[in-house]
């Protein structure tokens, strides 16, 4: 579970820093770096959502590029959510 | 830029197959132990759940290794190469064999070991003789599997360090 939330923020911080490092700066070592951190992150957050969780639904959500952890999260913990 | 990803990911490498490597490893013998009543305190069961909560949590840490390794090779230009190809398409054969085979093996021995700890009364003398056979064989397997896996990674390790073909470096 904490796993999941850690890579979750990954994906989503790791993406927002590169569309805002691709609108602005364009930095080529921020993506070099960036791009495989956040892939990693992605892969993680489905392997682990497959893992723990049986539901379809879940399971699928977790493959959303981006927010795809997040809305696990929202899915599975909403008590985690608002602890 | 190329040298830190190439750092990041041999080190992920090392750090997330190695475990996975001696863990599944050492497992069946563990398994075997827990399974067929030579664990009076219970300590082998125990070593072999987390043998087994090691090779999953690895397993899923490992995604970094291919991820950061394609994208070192994007940085050398070298993705067409045939070494990395070949190479890519054996972590892909070893990846299924963990997530595919010796993950839910593990799992299978493990919950079959715990069966006759619980205290099934349904289980009688014959039935007894047949689920020790069925362990004896999934264990046996599972060695089978795991051997295959750590060959297949030796495979590609050295497929890496020789690199067949390419012209960049020794």
């Amino acid at each position: 579970m904490r796993a999941l939330r850690i890579a979750a923020a990954v994906e989503a911080g790791s993406l927002a820093v590169l569309l805002g490092n691709l609108v602005t700066v364009h930095t080529p070592a921020i993506t070099s770096l960036g791009g495989p951190l956040h892939g990693t992150a992605y892969l993680v957050v489905i392997a682990l959502t497959w893992l723990g969780s049986a539901a379809p639904g879940t399971r699928w959500r977790a493959a959303i590029p981006g927010i795809g952890g997040l809305l696990v999260l929202r899915r599975i913990g909403p008590d985690r959510e608002e602890a | 830029m190329t040298k830190l990803l190439l750092s990041v990911h041999v080190l992920a490498a090392i750090l997330t197959v190695g475990p996975i490597a001696v863990a599944a490893s050492i497992f069946p013998r563990y398994a075997r132990q827990a399974a067929f009543d030579e664990d009076p305190g219970g300590g082998a069961a125990g070593v072999a759940r987390l043998l087994h909560r090691i090779c999953r949590g690895y397993a899923v840490a490992g995604v970094a290794v291919p991820v950061f390794g394609v994208a070192t090779g994007a940085q050398l230009g070298v993705l067409t190469d045939a070494w990395l190809i070949v190479s890519l398409a054996l972590t892909v054969l070893a990846a299924g064999v963990l997530v595919l085979a010796i993950l839910p093996g593990q799992q299978r021995l493990l919950t079959s070991a715990a069966a006759p700890v619980a205290g099934s009364p349904a289980m009688t003398k014959g039935s007894t003789g047949l689920v020790a056979d069925e362990r004896r064989a999934l264990s046996a397997r599972l060695a089978a599997r795991t051997g295959i896996f750590n060959l297949l990674w030796a495979i590609v390790v050295v497929l890496m360090i020789v690199r067949p073909g390419s012209t960049t470096g020794a």
